[in-house]
């Protein structure tokens, strides 16, 4: 458990610490509700997009994208949400097919961030209740 | 005296951080969140809130569609993540524009704005005038600004909340009404043929029937609009 000088909690490197040191203000209870809200709806939106990308829906998986890309956001991941916008772009004039190695790869990114952020609220969680 | 809001905002988390900064602020009381317009319209007939913080794309009716219904003037801040919504913002004349996720700190600047900005009402977009004198126009397409001249676009394409255009080259989707596209070209070459289609008359090439034949598209003519196609045609 990583803990500054100041018991300020500090993000894992792979997110934007500094984005998020200054959304969270250092207010690591909201930030663990945070955590914990993306960790809920995150699964649902997903489904969405993975629906509307086996029914060939591209104005549907453009949607779901867009959805899931502001929620990447808020937990740090603004490199995934530059991806995500990059993908939403090639939605309007693309079919599944020409878009199959970037869905690759948009679904990895997601796996990724949904273990970074499990992880990091588990950490959050042991912080907040050790610093009560 | 604390200025009232509301939140029409279709993302919990979001929604959760901007009632958060309201509160934090001191200076915006929330009267209300909204999953969708068609709520958030409702609730603002009964009761008007001076602000509306308010996202673009929503489930059902955007942001815009709000816009263009609100039967008073608040102040507006637009939130949405993509950059591309600022050209209506501006054509809105809304009184900010927040990119998600944005901080306490871009919050409290736009608070800031228009508690000190004098009071314009917003506006809906310019639309027939301007559009009617010049033969093209501006879509929002691929994240940029799509310029197509009005003789080149064959007909427009309604697919829920986006429109799709449709040239000899290429076809380009933008996020919007046909009804909003409807306002801006009709009276001119184009002319609504079936509630999802609107055609450029002059590239129609014959017409079987009720259906439309134009390079390559066949576009099907609803019973409610045959008379008024027979009528801009020039049938001898």
């Amino acid at each position: 458990m990583e803990k500054s000088p100041s018991n300020k909690f500090v993000f894992n490197g792979s997110l934007n610490a500094a984005f998020l040191d200054e959304l969270f203000e250092g207010d690591s209870i909201y930030a663990e509700t945070v955590f914990e809200d993306f960790l809920r709806d995150l699964p649902g939106y997903w489904r969405q997009v993975e629906a509307a990308y086996q029914n060939k829906n591209m104005i549907g998986l453009r949607t779901c994208v867009h959805t899931c890309k502001t929620l990447f956001g808020y937990v740090g991941f603004t490199d995934l949400q530059e991806f995500c916008q990059e993908f939403e772009n090639k939605c309007n004039n693309h079919t599944p097919e020409d878009l199959k190695a970037d869905y690759t790869v948009l679904l990895q990114k997601k796996e990724n961030a949904q273990g970074v952020i499990e992880n990091e609220y588990a950490r959050l969680k042991l912080f907040n209740q050790e610093n009560e | 005296m604390k200025t009232t809001c509301i939140i029409v905002e279709d993302i919990q988390i979001a929604a959760d951080f901007l009632r958060k900064f309201c509160e934090k602020s001191g200076l915006i009381e929330v009267k209300g969140h909204f999953l969708n317009a068609e709520d958030a319209l409702e609730f603002l007939d009964e009761h008007k809130a001076d602000l509306i913080f308010l996202d673009i794309e929503m489930p059902g009716a955007s942001g815009f569609d709000l816009l263009d219904r609100l039967t008073y003037s608040p102040k507006i801040i637009l939130t949405t993540s993509k950059t591309e919504y600022a050209f209506d913002a501006f054509q809105y004349n809304v009184n900010d524009y927040l990119k998600k996720p944005f901080t306490y700190k871009r919050f409290l600047e736009a608070i800031q704005k228009i508690q000190t900005a004098p009071h314009t009402p917003a506006a809906p977009p310019a639309a027939t005038a301007p559009s009617a004198d010049m033969d093209f126009l501006f879509i929002k397409a691929e994240d940029k600004l799509v310029k197509l001249k009005k003789d080149d676009i064959l007909f427009l394409e309604s697919m829920r909340d986006y429109v799709k255009f449709v040239t000899a080259g290429k076809s380009y989707i933008t996020y919007s009404t046909l009804k909003n596209m409807e306002e801006k070209l009709i009276g001119q070459n184009f002319l609504k043929v079936h509630r999802s289609y609107i055609v450029n008359i002059t590239k129609i090439e014959d017409i079987r029937g009720n259906t439309i034949y134009l390079q390559g598209s066949q576009i099907p003519v609803g019973k409610a609009h045959k008379e008024e196609l027979v009528g801009r045609l020039n049938i001898l």
